[in-house]
């Protein structure tokens, strides 16, 4: 999982450490069981201070979405919301909203919205496989 | 510990060489834990307000805590906790490395040798070098060890890369900081002193801007990243001429449009896409730009 910070997108940089880790879950960069990268050596390696990287793996933590296990480090949970479905599914429209809004200023239509949506979708599920596929080779 | 999470608390601090004023009215509290960016030209007021912090200089008014205590009352009280590197360091000249930080190290309640000598390699020092031999930029590096050597609660830097050339700049600032905030994070707090910003640019939590010896800005980074943005738009055909009272700065050059804003980005963007642009983004100002732009 290789994290890359970009100052320029007004992002509060432990937010964007917390959205990097979430996509590399999703796309299977990061394997449940797998070790996050320890604090010090990613903050030296992101140049940016300690808290910050300890802010966002606290944030993962309290979203159920990394462990720490004393002594050994964090690592990627199994995928188990602590939040209830509907309130999950509340988040997602909030973030699928803000796609609308911007989809809507940039001229994109609904419909080339909608299959940007199943496009990525995919996107996702190729990368997952091929992870997996390497996952699989190395056993 | 009193004054709750307050390091440094600074209030309406005045400081006059003769008659003038080198600090006017600066008032700033830095936060328990905190990396605190004290960002300013040269002459602005960073190194008189941080000899006050340290009762090297007595403020002609207001008021300096350090831990809740005042320097000038429990120097020994404030300065045991703290270490402080300043901008042109100088041991004596007889003495090796080696020599130097054992010396230092005999004041100091606490020493480190496991981070000394990770130090030591990390920098390249060799133990056995005379202090006279060592270039600007290494009697910088063996400064920063000591000082991190005896682990403080507070890290007291005024420019510390000012002699350092630009490669060996970013590296080290953030190896000498990791390496102090390695143990018990939540206590170790860095006020650094700097013009050179971009350096410091992911490791600021905090920061105040000064000029004039008066604070001209004080924000998180974040926050200061979210606020201070670039606004860039082009056009079909030349840009139309309208006017934008709340950006800070407005460049038009043939179809394109770059607005310089402190807050308001929304209502700017609206305004701009109702103007149908062939193309619209938007951009965070670094630490750097936007100590330029609030010096403006």
């Amino acid at each position: 999982m290789l994290i890359q910070l970009n100052f320029k997108s007004g992002k509060p940089v432990y937010l964007q450490v917390v959205d990097q880790v979430k996509a590399a879950a999703a796309s299977g960069a990061l394997r449940v069981g797998e070790p996050l990268p320890s604090i010090r050596p990613l903050a030296e390696e992101l140049r940016i201070n300690r808290n910050t990287v300890a802010k966002a793996y606290a944030e993962l933590e309290g979203q159920g979405v990394i462990e720490t296990v004393p002594g050994r480090g964090c690592f990627l949970k199994e995928n188990n919301s602590p939040f209830r479905k509907d309130i999950r599914l509340k988040m997602v429209a909030e973030e699928i909203d803000a796609a609308i809004v911007q989809a809507h200023h940039l001229r994109v239509e609904d419909k080339e919205f909608l299959a940007l949506v199943k496009e990525r979708l995919e996107a996702f599920e190729a990368t997952n496989k091929a992870h997996e596929a390497k996952a699989k080779e190395q056993l | 510990m009193n004054q709750d999470q307050s390091v440094i608390e600074v209030t309406h601090m005045v400081h006059k060489y003769g008659r003038t004023e080198a600090v006017n009215d600066l008032s700033l509290r830095v936060g328990r834990g905190k990396c605190y960016g004290f960002f300013g030209r040269n002459g602005a007021g960073k190194t008189t307000t941080i000899k006050c912090l340290l009762n090297l200089l007595r403020p002609a008014a207001g008021s300096v805590r350090v831990f809740g205590l005042d320097p000038a009352r429990d120097e020994v009280g404030v300065k045991s906790r703290l270490a402080y590197v300043p901008d042109y360091v100088a041991f004596y000249p007889w003495m090796t490395v080696r020599n130097v930080l054992d010396y230092l190290a005999s004041f100091r309640p606490r020493w480190n040798r496991r981070t000394e000598s990770e130090l030591l390699g990390q920098f390249r020092l060799d133990p056995t070098q005379k202090a006279r031999a060592l270039s600007r930029g290494q009697k910088t590096q063996l400064a920063l060890t000591a000082a991190i050597c005896a682990e403080p609660e507070l890290l007291v830097l005024d420019e510390p890369t000012s002699g350092l050339d630009p490669i060996v700049r970013r590296e080290f600032i953030q190896t000498v900081i990791g390496a102090y905030q390695e143990a018990d994070p939540g206590n170790r707090t860095v006020f650094v002193s700097t013009h050179l910003i971009s350096e410091f640019e992911g490791l600021i939590d905090e920061f105040t801007i000064i000029e004039g010896g008066r604070a001209a800005l004080t924000l998180g980074a974040d926050e200061a990243r979210a606020r201070y943005k670039r606004i860039r738009a082009r056009f079909a055909s030349e840009a139309p001429a309208v006017d934008f009272p709340q950006a800070k700065q407005v460049r038009r050059e043939g179809r394109e449009l770059e607005l310089t804003v402190n807050g308001h980005s929304e209502e700017i963007l609206e305004r701009l896409r109702a103007l149908a642009p062939e193309e619209l983004t938007t951009e965070a100002l670094t630490l750097e730009e936007i100590f330029v732009a609030a010096l403006k």
